[in-house]
């Protein structure tokens, strides 16, 4: 008996997932098929870039600036003991091109605009405002989620660049300010071992969580249901699963990538 | 010549059936005014008709065009010539007073901003609002001017057919008897057909020229205003005179 439960609840688990992601899927491709065709809504696109861009750049660069200072002084701690100093500067710039740049930014910005965008759209589906736009002969999707989905998707690698530059630049503030480095060379170190493709692929990370970011962000305010209370609900819930795909999809990239 | 024909119209959520089967016909330049209790399904038959929620079966013909397989380019056509006062207003939080009228205009008729504000002013007239709030945002606004910008909004491309879902819910008597009058007079001033949603009932005196009750996913009573007040179907009698016992309450 308890194993039978016990597949009923895997069982709905599964089930529910499916038709999760089936939902999803099926929005997406509404808003893309819908959002590639003309007219196009360039005034929206442009207040996104606003949205996305330049409000987000206070709590990125900011986290971005700590963790950078906070990783040299743990290197520090950790490296001093095999007198390998050196490699600092070159381990802080990848941890942050690679993982931390992209991961803590699309984390900030999930929380930050991803957050703002359900409720944003979870209360227009609440007080009929998205019913009212169809009624205007306006596509909710092309207006509302395609410029979101689009410049989320493009903005976020510019972002994430922004956070590697300003979390490079905190390990050196510390490294040469507080840790007694030479500044020219701690620059020499960071660069002489970066390659291209370490911030590529922190870049290409970037999109494809600033994708997820704004698909989430915009599908759980489109599915919000019952007034005030149920967009709070569904705020949480965009934060906390385009929280938890960027973490699997950073897993599965890294695979891929390297 | 009927504007709009409704043939045996459903909708269900999954298992919740709130649709069975729902038939009326509006006339030109007639008030037809749907009552019924809350949660009866009044509002998703009203978005049902006008297309934003798609109906299980059945048909809608609106203008003698059938709704369900009409090209997206002539249903926007359409819904332009459609006006609809949502339950709550519905106003665009983000736009300014001005956008908000003008927004069917500028997005489905390609007016240019300056045009549409134009509309805009003269519309704010017609629903007795001064235009010096064109540059105001809904949250700046009372909960009875919202309605009226809201039905300026409604009428801004002259609509032939407008929709009220309960137009005058949550306002106060003499609001709710101004937004009375600017019904009446689209409907009789203005030759605009209207099908409407209330509980009011001095509303329903005011604004109805024929009235169907909604029950069980049903139209269960369908006849005039006059005929309204003197029927002797239970259900019609209880709606109106708002008694407490009766075929609504019973078995609750
Ligand atoms: N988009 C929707 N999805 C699922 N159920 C809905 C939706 N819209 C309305 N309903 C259900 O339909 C029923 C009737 O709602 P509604 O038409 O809003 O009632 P009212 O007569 O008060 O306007 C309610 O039980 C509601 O839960
Ligand atoms: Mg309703």
């Amino acid at each position: 008996m308890k194993i039978i439960n016990f597949l009923i609840v895997i069982g709905k688990i599964f089930i529910n997932f499916l038709k999760t992601t089936g939902n999803l899927a099926v929005f997406l491709f509404k808003s893309l098929i819908l959002g590639l065709r003309p007219p196009y809504y360039w005034r929206q696109i442009l207040l996104q870039t606003i949205q996305i861009g330049y409000y987000s750049l206070p709590v990125v660069g900011l986290t971005a600036l700590f963790t950078g200072m906070a990783m040299t002084l743990q290197c520090y701690d950790g490296f001093s003991s095999f007198t390998s100093e050196g490699a600092i500067p070159s381990v802080v710039m990848i941890a942050m091109t690679r993982e931390l740049g992209p991961v803590l930014a699309s984390l900030m910005v999930a929380g930050r605009l991803g957050a703002s965008m359900t409720a944003e759209i979870g209360t227009m589906r609440v007080t009929e405002q998205i019913d009212a736009l169809s009624s205007l002969s306006v596509n909710p999707y092309k207006y509302l989620v395609f410029p979101r989905i689009l410049t989320g998707t493009l903005l976020m690698p510019f972002l994430v660049f922004i956070d590697d530059v300003i979390g490079i630049l905190g390990g050196y503030l510390v490294g040469v300010y507080h840790l007694g480095f030479n500044s020219a060379n701690y620059i020499h170190n960071t660069f002489i071992s970066m390659s291209m493709w370490d911030v590529m692929s922190g870049l290409i990370k970037g999109a494809v969580f600033g994708f997820v970011i704004c698909l989430m962000g915009c599908y759980q305010g489109f599915s919000s249901k019952g007034g005030a209370e149920g967009v709070g609900r569904a705020t949480t819930n965009s934060v906390v699963t385009s929280s938890i795909v960027i973490l699997l999809l950073d897993g599965i990239l890294t695979f891929v990538l390297f | 010549m009927y504007v709009i024909e409704v043939e045996n119209l459903t909708k269900s959520f999954g298992k919740n059936h709130v649709l069975n089967g729902v038939s009326l016909k509006l006339g030109k330049g007639e008030s037809y005014v749907i009552i019924g209790g809350s949660g009866s399904g009044k509002s998703v038959l009203l978005k049902s008709i006008i297309g934003i929620l798609t109906p299980t079966s059945g048909t809608v013909t609106i203008n003698g065009n059938e709704m369900t397989s009409l090209p997206q380019k002539k249903r926007d056509k359409l819904m332009l010539k459609c006006g609809i006062l949502f339950q709550g207003g519905a106003l665009f939080d983000s736009l300014t007073v001005a956008d908000n009228i003008g927004f069917g205009l500028v997005y489905g008729c390609g007016y240019s901003k300056k045009q549409a504000r134009e509309v805009a002013r003269e519309k704010l007239h017609d629903v007795n609002l001064n235009d010096d709030i064109l540059d105001k945002y809904p949250s700046e606004l009372s909960g009875g001017m919202k309605k009226r910008v809201a039905l300026a909004r409604a009428i801004a491309t002259n609509p032939d057919i407008i929709f009220f879902d309960e137009p005058t819910t949550g306002l106060d008597p003499i609001t709710s008897g101004m937004i009375n009058e600017l019904i009446v007079k689209c409907t009789k001033e203005m030759g605009i057909s209207a099908l409407s949603i209330t509980h009011d009932i001095n509303s329903l005196k005011h604004i109805s020229d024929r009235v169907g009750l909604l029950f069980g996913g049903k139209i269960i009573w369908e006849g005039f205003n006059k005929d309204l007040w003197k029927t002797d179907n239970p259900y019609v009698r209880q709606f109106v005179t708002g008694s407490l016992t009766g075929p609504f309450t019973d078995g609750k």
